[in-house]
């Protein structure tokens, strides 16, 4: 930060950098080849409403965006931080990053960068997948594997919730951190790994 | 909310001149001095913890409050500060530290029980800011400066009196008991000016503070997206709710124009001086403010 800004108490809102999305479709083979996930099809961007008329308008205008296209399925969601979702269903991963995308881009376009907080890739393990390392129990106890698109840092991580309330599996969090680091540019500070509790991407 | 810095730093300058009124020597004074300054600036997050008797929280104590943190310093990219929770009824909360990597944001309990998740957030977010803004290392050297330039004034006051006073004796006027005299009333008179001086000096700290404050509410609020969150935040913890009726602040718009008039009209009064935080009428003023353009721009 500069001084002048320092001494001003000035921040400027952090804006988002969209460039590595995608990375994904690298991640993607990736991961099936040798973690045996793969996408569930669904992808979700979070962001934090701001007041006013117009940004009401900035999110109904990406849902008419998106439902134009085929095959994409597209929902709001609330959660209990006062975040708003926007959920997208594609069963083409290519297309997925593409709608986030757009997405984000839409809202970026009308001046809501900053409210921007990340977006969301589910994966889930192929059935029967016998190429799971973690094997069929260490498959099963997990709720779902999340990679975390933290727009600021222009970064990835992983989330691994565990069923029971508010746990992760921080072992296979490590391990796909070491599986995709060739892929994807994965957040160096572990603080920023936040968990993200109840996120209606499935 | 820096008031805990305030308090350090006035228990400093105490310090100081009681130092300087025993007799110690300048150089003396300038170390001690120095030091403090050190001990405040590397663990201010510690002491003004101590003070109000915080205890860092892990995520697991406090999973509520550290999500809403965490998603805070996501959005704003910024290191997540050590978060801790002050057993404490009166509705406050701080941050302290001298940079982003070793803050320290603080929230009583009291706090957390008057305010709803919302308004607990844009507090937050107004916190968040001042660690953004490096308030607590700007604080801490502008009222180091403004002890040092007291100080200052009254060694300098006192070398050239005292030169004068030698070079009026030489001139053989007035005898031994008028001399005693001269040098009392010149000792009150430097008195004086080195605590008018420091008077000025703790006047534009103050201001200095509360324009901080005015930027921490406005980063605060872009941050959250809602400005009206943090208003009603400030309005709960000042406990002056009364004031406004239970109304939505944007449909009171209307009412806080005819309402802030007066509070201008008056000028400045000597409190809104000596205050390290703004009104809450010029803080819900700039909110309101602020609200009505995110609706008009986007």
């Amino acid at each position: 930060m500069k001084l002048f800004d320092v001494l001003l108490g000035r921040t400027k809102p952090a804006q988002p950098n969209l460039d590595h999305l995608f990375g994904l479709p690298g991640a993607q083979i990736t991961l099936e080849a040798s973690l045996g996930l793969r996408p569930t099809g669904a992808a979700g961007v979070c962001f934090k409403p701001a007041a006013g008329q117009q940004f009401a308008q900035t999110t109904s205008e990406v849902e008419q965006l998106l439902d134009l296209g085929e095959g994409v399925k597209v929902h709001e969601e609330s959660d209990s931080y006062g975040y708003r979702w926007i959920v997208v269903e594609d069963n083409d991963f290519g297309d997925l990053i593409n709608e986030v995308h757009v997405v984000n881009t839409t809202l970026e376009d009308h001046g809501w960068g900053p409210q921007l907080l990340c977006s969301v890739f589910a994966f889930s393990p192929i059935a029967g997948g016998a190429s799971d390392p973690a094997g069929a129990a260490g498959g099963a106890k997990v709720a779902g594997t999340y990679l975390v698109y933290l727009y600021k840092r222009g970064t990835f991580y992983p989330f691994v919730p565990l069923p029971s309330a508010e746990k992760r599996d921080s072992e296979r969090e490590r391990l796909l951190n070491v599986t995709l680091a060739t892929d994807l540019a994965i957040e160096p500070d572990l603080e920023r790994w936040f968990p993200l509790w109840g996120l209606p991407v499935h | 909310m820096l008031t805990t810095i305030f308090l350090l730093g006035l228990l400093y300058a105490l310090f100081v001149t009681v130092l300087f009124l025993v007799g110690l020597k300048l150089v003396f004074i300038l170390v001690i001095a120095f030091v403090l300054l050190f001990v405040q600036y590397f663990y201010s997050d510690r002491i003004a913890l101590y003070s109000m008797g915080g205890k860092i929280v892990t995520r697991e104590q406090a999973p509520q409050l550290h999500g809403v943190v965490d998603r805070l310093c996501a959005m704003a990219d910024m290191p997540k500060p050590q978060v801790a929770i002050a057993n404490v009824d009166m509705p406050n909360a701080f941050a302290t530290g001298r940079d982003k990597k070793h803050a320290v944001l603080c929230v009583t309990t009291g706090i957390l029980r008057r305010l709803d998740e919302p308004e607990l957030e844009a507090v937050l977010a107004h916190e968040l800011s001042h660690v953004a803004h490096r308030d607590v290392a700007v604080m801490t050297i502008a009222s180091f400066l403004g002890i040092l330039a007291g100080l200052l004034t009254r060694v300098l006051l006192y070398a050239g009196l005292f030169g004068g006073f030698g070079g009026g004796g030489n001139r053989g006027r007035g005898g031994g008991g008028n001399a005693g005299g001269q040098l009392a009333i010149i000792e009150l008179g430097m008195l004086l000016f080195s605590a008018v001086i420091y008077a000025i000096s703790f006047m534009l700290i103050r201001t200095l503070s509360r324009y901080r404050e005015l930027a921490a509410d406005r980063s605060g609020a872009i941050l959250i997206g809602q400005p009206r969150l943090l208003a009603q935040a400030l309005v709960k913890v000042s406990g002056e709710m009364s004031r406004i009726p239970t109304r939505d602040l944007r449909a009171a718009e209307h009412f806080n124009a005819f309402f802030f008039a007066p509070a201008f009209a008056k000028g400045v009064s000597l409190s809104s001086l000596f205050s390290t935080h703004p009104s809450l009428e010029r803080r819900l003023q700039q909110l309101t403010e602020l609200e009505a353009q995110m609706g008009r721009t986007a």
